[in-house]
């Protein structure tokens, strides 16, 4: 099939100059496209879905649980996360009382669509501990995640090792924990084996590995050193 | 008011006193000059000074006379046996002597001289009046034979008196002639110091009469220079009883020659003081009508002296101007020799410890300027004064604590360590430090660039400011350097710091190991290096090859023909047996068989020597052949023969 092509320029005159291949591609594309006929070309093209074709108008719906021990900070905060989600991603939200779900939807006036998601991330977010202003990062920000791993991932521990685990990750009042959080700008939710991370993907990596360390039995100190030193690498990078 | 009375009656009955001897004045006892005692218009002082003159004179009369008739063996004015005699006498003595010394307080007459002389010979008087005698003489003349004479004198009464014998004593050294000699010097050095500046006012003054006769009285042959013996020099040698005697002997001649000697010195002294006692008072006299504005008393001393050198009749009155001109003539001559003189070291410039006198430089008051604030005197009042302080302070309670100073660690390390661990909850919630990082990276464009000259004006301003507060802060510390700003890249040292270019240097090539691995052992052995060991490992390494490679044309082959199985067939083994089967049964081909005989097949050295062998047999069979045709050609002559 590709030789077939240059034999007919070749043909039309003595001397023609030799296109390269990646233009002959594009040339044979749009050729296929002003015709219209399906490119016989290895890449599909699509032009752009309008939002109406997608079925946004029709209402999805996501639910996001709530355990026992969430259900009262959310009764408390509930205004501020029923005004972002309303006012500034134009959703529908609401709390069923009888499933313990929260449940978000998309109306006519929603006109983004990664907002449902950002909205069910933003709700589970809170959910899993995080604090409201923390969660609306996500809402905010495109490029923030999302992790979650246990302890017992990391290293196989029980009993004591792992309260102790879980206590050096902690600190004194939490110290060690808002450190790592500090330095690598993100946030931490420790609830018993589980930790929750949230930030952007580079953080959460430096996160998770200061976290990892502490699990393994490194001393504090020795963590805030390496995160250190990393993060001040990753400063001046930019 | 009634001393005045008494006082008037004193000055008469004195004048009536004078009068009455002047008039009735011996020819033997010469009193001063003045005939009577004028007390009208005069005050003590200079009733006084007339009644002195006579007094002196007929003083040193009195003394002469006493002198020569102590001389006289006859009288004895002083013995231990006639103690209350001599007592007497000597307590009278003392007492004219005390009364001299009260008139006299300092001496430079020769017949004093004499009178002690003599009285050292005769009397034990204490020591202490034969050393004022001794002493009294000592300034003016400082004849050698006169020194002498002291001497021997001194040591002529130590010898009296301490007659007693050391260990160290010689034929020419005695310890305790020594010891006397050597208090008598001091003391000599003590009134010495006393008399020299002042002029003895009270000095006996001899008129020029009495002193003519004093001459003619006492003109005795003087001892030329070829006369001296040993004798005029130097003590005697032997015991002291002749020393004694000699010096007894000797004595009445020195004294007169000495004297004689001596006496023109005196006299001229006499004369100069005579004239300055009258200068003095004409001068006072002249200085009460006619003031002048120079000072005349020390300058008149010098005329006097000037006159006598020059010869002039001392007595001639000279001219203000003259004087004047004189004084100013003196001075200039003082000041020529000054400036010709070699100065002194205060005027040398630079002077080291060497080219000055030991520890002269403490009597000087140098000037110098001092780098230092002098410490400030501590007196009550600065004491009251800073206690106020205090208490001033104390009330306010300001205390002047010290600050501690840190110095500013300025590392390159540091800038780059600035994030610091916040143990603490974040303040701010996640969104807004993310806000906030994106606002500073879009917000680097929109800095506002501060005006150019407020920023000169600024520094003007701070160089203004720290030069005024390292002056007037006496403990200054200033501030810190700004830091410079250090760009620190996080590359590589080696990046950094490669001297040659980067395109030429071979920073980013690769190091050896990174294009051919190293062996795991080290290092690449010969053959002959290799131990057995290696050997083996070298032979089961290519067996595992080998191996290895075989497996892999197997699983090849397999996976051929099972895919493709007209290909795979073809380079099997089974279809080449095949295939060679059919053709030895077609007969297209033999198969030769391996009979151990056919060496010739086995290899190509054998095939090839074999084949060589065989052309080299058919050429021989050939020439073999052409010999013979040959042979059968050729006739015999003897068959043709008819």
């Amino acid at each position: 099939s590709m030789a077939s092509p240059p034999a007919t320029e070749e043909a039309e005159g003595a001397f023609t100059s030799v296109p390269s291949r990646r233009s002959r591609r594009k040339r044979r594309a749009a050729a296929a496209m002003e015709t219209g006929e399906p490119r016989p070309g290895k890449r599909p093209a699509f032009p752009p879905v309008a939002a109406e074709a997608l079925g946004v108008g029709k209402g999805e719906l996501r639910k996001v649980p709530v355990p026992a021990n969430r259900y009262t900070p959310l009764k408390e905060n509930w205004m501020k996360i029923y005004t972002p989600i309303v006012e500034h991603l134009q959703l529908q939200i609401r709390f069923n009382l009888k499933t313990r779900n929260v449940e978000i939807k998309t109306c006519q006036e929603t006109k983004d669509l990664s907002a449902l998601t950002k909205a069910a991330d933003f709700v589970k977010a809170f959910i899993l501990g995080f604090q409201v202003e923390d969660a609306l990062a996500l809402i905010r920000l495109d490029d923030l995640f999302l992790e979650s791993f246990e302890v017992t991932d990391v290293k196989p521990l029980k009993g004591d090792h792992l309260s102790r685990a879980i206590g050096r990750i902690a600190g004194k009042g939490g110290k060690t924990k808002f450190t790592i959080e500090n330095v690598t700008r993100t946030r931490i939710v420790l609830a018993d084996a589980k930790i929750h991370i949230l930030g952007s993907f580079q953080n959460i990596k430096m996160a998770r590995t200061a976290i990892c360390n502490l699990i393994l039995g490194n001393p504090p100190s020795k963590v805030y050193g390496n995160i250190r030193a990393v993060a001040s690498r990753a400063a001046e990078r930019f | 008011s009634v001393q005045d009375g008494l006082a008037a009656d004193f000055r008469a009955l004195t004048k009536t006193l004078y009068d009455l001897n002047k008039a009735l004045g011996t020819n033997i006892v010469r009193g001063g000059p003045l005939k009577e005692l004028v007390i009208e218009d005069f005050d003590e002082e200079q009733i006084w000074q007339q009644l002195e003159l006579q007094n002196n004179a007929v003083l040193d009369f009195f003394k002469e006379s006493i002198a020569r008739d102590a001389e006289d063996e006859d009288l004895c004015l002083l013995s231990d046996q006639e103690e209350g005699g001599s007592d007497a006498e000597t307590s009278s003595d003392e007492e004219l002597e005390d009364n001299i010394m009260e008139t006299e307080t300092e001496q430079k007459n020769v017949s004093t001289k004499d009178k002690t002389k003599a009285r050292e010979k005769q009397s034990k008087l204490g020591e202490s009046t034969k050393q004022k005698y001794s002493d009294e003489d000592s300034d003016i003349d400082f004849d050698i034979e006169a020194l002498e004479q002291q001497t021997r004198t001194a040591k002529e009464t130590t010898l009296k008196k301490m007659g007693r014998k050391s260990v160290v004593d010689d034929k020419f050294f005695k310890l305790a002639e020594m010891e006397a000699f050597l208090e008598h010097a001091e003391k000599e050095n003590r009134e010495e110091e006393e008399e020299e500046e002042d002029i003895n006012y009270f000095e006996d003054i001899i008129s020029d009469d009495e002193e003519e006769e004093s001459e003619e009285a006492e003109v005795k042959p003087i001892k030329s220079s070829r006369d001296l013996t040993y004798k005029d020099f130097f003590d005697p040698v032997d015991d002291d009883d002749l020393v004694a005697n000699d010096v007894e002997d000797d004595q009445e001649e020195e004294a007169d020659s000495a004297l004689e000697e001596e006496n023109p010195e005196s006299m001229s002294e006499v004369e100069d003081m005579n004239e300055m006692m009258m200068e003095n008072m004409r001068s006072k006299e002249a200085s009460k009508k006619v003031t002048f504005s120079l000072p005349d008393d020390s300058e008149t001393e010098d005329v006097t002296d000037m006159q006598l050198e020059k010869g002039i009749d001392p007595i001639e009155i000279k001219s203000s101007f003259e004087k004047r001109q004189e004084k100013m003539s003196k001075k200039i001559k003082i000041l020529e020799e000054e400036l010709l003189e070699e100065k002194p070291w205060q005027l040398k410039g630079e002077v080291s410890a060497q080219k000055r006198p030991e520890n002269s430089l403490l009597e000087e008051t140098v000037f110098f300027d001092h780098a230092v604030r002098m410490a400030p005197v501590i007196t009550e009042e600065t004491t009251l004064q800073l206690e106020d302080i205090i208490k001033q302070r104390i009330l306010d309670e300001a205390w002047d604590d010290v600050v501690p100073k840190e110095k500013p660690k300025e590392e390159a390390f540091e800038y780059k360590k600035r994030i610091t661990l916040d143990h603490e909850k974040s303040k701010l919630s996640l969104a807004e430090i993310y806000e906030q990082e994106y606002m500073k990276l879009h917000q680097q464009k929109t800095e506002e660039e501060e005006n150019p000259e407020h920023k000169e004006i600024q520094e003007m301003m701070d160089s203004l400011f720290l030069k005024l507060d390292a002056l007037c802060n006496f403990h200054f510390t200033p501030k810190p350097p700004v830091p410079e700003v250090k760009i620190v890249s996080n590359l590589p040292a080696i990046s950094m710091e490669e001297v040659a270019p980067v395109a030429v240097s071979d920073a980013a090539l690769l190091a050896p190991e990174e294009i051919k691995e190293k062996n795991k052992a080290g290092d690449i052995k010969t053959d002959a290096e290799k131990t057995p060991t290696d050997k083996k490992r070298e032979r089961r390494k290519k067996k595992l090859r080998k191996r290895m490679k075989l497996r892999e044309k197997e699983k090849r082959q397999k996976l051929l023909e099972k895919m493709k199985p007209e290909q795979g067939t073809k380079l099997s083994k089974k279809a080449a047996a095949a295939q060679l089967k059919k053709l030895t049964k077609e007969g297209k081909a033999s198969l030769l068989k391996d009979e151990g005989k056919d060496k010739v097949l086995k290899s190509s050295q054998a095939f090839f020597s074999h084949l060589q062998d065989q052309v080299r047999m058919e050429i021989k069979d050939a020439n073999k052949l052409k010999k013979k045709e040959k042979k059968q050609k050729t006739l015999s002559v003897h068959k043709l023969k008819l």
